[in-house]
């Protein structure tokens, strides 16, 4: 790697495929502390089959198994890991970092736009691409609402401002804003390239999730869709190269569509949700990629105005990368009624000859799909909810009696709307043919209430919640589960008082590690469970970690930060309140072998 | 005469609870609808809102996904019935939830102010005041 110090304050070349080009115009500036003189470029087989060492996806390879192949650290040796550096993160919004890794650089998405490379062998900082605040005039000129260009200090909370992914392809990294646009951002430079304004930001559109690159199509899904509007949340894909839109696929049917019936005979306008805010998963060789969608909006159907089963919502949808075109729909849950999300992630494994797709969400069901025909396989219920029968058989899904909310009257539910599992994403070891699956246990009292029905309004809907343990949780709220695949036998359980609070990462060195909200990184035994290394760090693990080499050296990257979804402190707040975490603190840590 | 003082104490504090119950308990249902608060506290209560809130709870207080409204029948359904004491409290010590209790309690006061103006509660002459008294005697009700 050569690194050429350099250039101040530049400003990009644009190009013009903006929606709302003077947001763009505004909103963009980025500069370079650095120039790296030798980078090869991403190809899409690089991609799919990564070099070894690299973390070219944002969960290690298009499959998404969180695994690492590299087993220099390994069961015998981690508890002499080292931290070997660490970098300060922005704490002017919610880090949920999925760190990228291409010829000994680190890449990795922080708050408010915010994009760094970094030197994975020390940390030195070799580009930051820094988006500009708006300028007053511009907040003020009517272009957007304040919501939207609200200066850098105003998100300086939970909410929006997280990314939790960026894409590495050719010779740029893409990501996509919290004022729903997607960039391009030079590899090299950190200058910015191109932006493309996907939605309007003033309708409530934002990105949270980061896209991903299939067969040379940039790809991603928008969220903020749980407001009334005369639009629908899409999935879409783009020319990498110049950020042209090819393909727009919405996740919600339309009245006029296939489909379209189940919302009953609510207008387009009345059909929320559906949001996109989990990158997708790729398989080259049947050329699809998995996307999963959110729950329909507000959360429950009395409030909705329909029990019907609300396509395309929570469901898992195959996607042709090339024109958007569905091969397929799964619905876990039809006409889902109290906030159990299961947009999550796609885990690709082939078992037994099948190709599969394993995912997970919010009410704790283990799926198990044909990734070629969407064909349900079989569904593992870990035997936490309280809300719905399970078929294992057809993988249908009923609601228990009287689980259905009315408004005003309580359910006593398990989970709460936090879930049993949420973006913390599991990670698959072929070494154990297990997941390990980041679950927290709780359970609420809750009452559903009413919302407008009238553009602008809709909403999730309002929820009287009151928290409380799940009553086989020993007063534990985190549990590591670790699941043989296929069968969804326990393997074993690790349980904290704190939640877990990141994805899961495997290696090839049998091991997995994860962290908690109350500062505690781990690396257990895959095969065991057996706790064989532990740090504190700075605050909150939060995020995706990764493991990648250099040289010959093996490293374990682990994000730690603040914000994001207002219950992932709420829950440890009132469940385990003698447990204190520091506000700031957001950095990514570093850790390896003595020399 | 000294064993008669209870009960004339007694009596006496009878006598103010019976003078006080049906007035406070008018101030209860009806103190909200005749002004709480000043146009002022709630115009410092909309920049405090811009600076710490907005973010989750929107510039229209319609909250998100993460977030709960603040505004009409969602705010209603999670609050009527409770008191301002209730409502501020729980600002107080849970907000904003990455610094949660760090703001100055005027701060707190000014945004509930704000709460209510958007809410068409209506302003008065007095800012309302940290006095949690107060604050819990008054409770959040539809006109």
């Amino acid at each position: 790697m050569m690194i050429k110090t350099a250039k101040p304050l530049c400003y990009p070349k644009l190009r013009p495929h903006s929606i709302l080009l003077p947001l763009v115009l505004l909103l963009s500036a980025s500069f370079s502390t650095a120039q790296i003189e030798h980078f090869t470029s991403v190809t899409d087989e690089m991609l799919i089959s990564p070099p070894t060492g690299e973390w070219l996806s944002w969960r290690g390879t298009p499959a998404a198994w969180g695994y690492s192949l590299l087993d220099q650290i390994n069961t015998n040796n981690v508890d002499q890991l080292q931290l070997k550096w660490s970098f300060a993160l922005d704490d002017t919004g919610a880090i949920q970092a999925a760190p990228l890794i291409h010829e000994g650089i680190m890449f990795i998405p922080s708050a408010r736009g915010v994009i760094q490379a970094l030197d994975a062998v020390n940390g030195d900082l070799l580009w930051e691409y820094r988006p500009a605040p708006p300028t007053e005039e511009f907040i003020n000129s009517g272009a957007g609402t304040r919501a939207a260009v609200l200066p850098a200090n105003a998100f300086a909370g939970v909410g929006r401002g997280v990314q939790k992914n960026i894409a590495i392809f050719g010779d740029m990294i893409y990501a996509a804003t919290e004022t729903a646009s997607i960039r391009a951002i030079d590899a090299r430079s950190g200058l910015l390239v191109w932006e493309t304004q996907v939605a309007d930001p003033t309708l409530g559109y934002f990105y949270t999730a980061g896209p991903i690159v299939a067969n040379g199509t940039l790809i991603t899904g928008i969220t903020g869709c749980d407001r009334y509007k005369e639009d629908v949340c899409f999935i879409t894909g783009h020319d990498p190269l110049s950020g042209e839109e090819k393909w727009r696929t919405s996740t919600v049917a339309r009245p006029e569509d296939p489909g379209g019936d189940t919302w009953g005979d609510l207008p387009l306008r009345f059909r929320a949700g559906s949001d996109a805010w989990v990158a997708g998963s790729y398989d080259p060789e049947a050329n699809l990629i998995y996307w999963g969608t959110a729950q329909a909006k507000p959360w429950a159907r009395v409030v909705r105005g329909t029990d019907g089963d609300a396509l395309y919502t929570n469901s898992t949808l195959a996607l042709n990368p090339d024109n958007g075109q569905m091969s397929w729909y799964f619905q876990h849950i039809p006409g889902e009624t109290q906030d159990m999300d299961e947009v999550f992630e796609n885990i690709l494994i082939d078992v037994d000859g099948r190709k599969s797709l394993f995912k997970m969400g919010k009410l704790g069901i283990l799926w198990q799909l044909d990734r070629e025909t969407g064909e349900f396989i079989k569904a593992t219920d870990i035997g936490y909810q309280n809300i719905v029968n399970l078929d294992p058989i057809t993988g249908k899904i009923t609601y228990r009696d009287g689980m259905i909310p009315r408004i005003g009257e309580e359910l006593d539910m398990c989970p709460s709307t936090s879930g049993l599992k949420s973006w913390r994403a599991m990670a698959y070891s072929p070494d154990t043919s297990a997941m390990y699956i980041p679950i927290t246990l709780n359970c609420e009292l809750a009452r559903f209430g009413p919302t407008e029905r009238q553009l602008g309004g809709g909403g999730t809907g309002p929820v009287r919640r009151i928290n409380y343990h799940h009553p086989d949780s020993d007063g534990n709220l985190g549990e590591l589960l670790a699941l043989n695949i296929p069968s969804g036998e326990v393997k074993w359980r690790y349980r904290t008082r704190a939640p877990f609070n990141t994805a899961a990462l495997t290696t090839a060195g049998g091991l997995v590690f994860i962290g908690d909200w109350n500062r505690t990184m781990s690396a257990l035994d895959a095969q065991t469970g057996d706790v064989l290394w532990q740090v504190r760090l700075a605050t909150s693990n939060q995020g995706f970690p990764i493991s990648y080499s250099v040289d010959g050296t093996q490293y374990i990257a682990m994000p730690v930060g603040t914000g994001g979804a207002s219950w992932s402190g709420s829950l440890p707040n009132e469940l385990a309140p003698e447990l204190h975490r520091p506000r700031n603190g957001s950095s990514i840590n570093v850790f390896a072998l003595p020399k | 005469m000294k064993s008669k003082l209870p009960h004339l104490g007694l009596l006496f504090f009878s006598a103010v609870i019976m003078l006080v119950m049906p007035v406070s308990s008018g101030q209860e249902r009806t103190a909200i609808w005749e002004g709480v608060y000043t146009s002022e506290q709630a115009a410092r209560g909309e920049d405090v809102y811009t600076g710490a809130c907005i973010a989750c709870h929107g510039q229209d207080l319609g909250g998100n996904s993460n977030s709960p409204g603040l505004i009409g029948m969602g705010f209603m359904f999670l609050w009527e019935g409770r008191t301002l004491g209730e409502f501020f409290e729980k600002i107080r010590s849970e907000m904003p939830t990455d610094r949660p209790g760090q703001l100055p309690v005027q701060d707190y006061l000014d945004v509930v102010a704000y709460i209510l103006q958007k809410n068409a509660f209506p302003e008065g002459r007095e800012a309302m005041s940290s006095n949690v008294a107060v604050l819990n005697s008054i409770e959040i009700v539809s006109e």
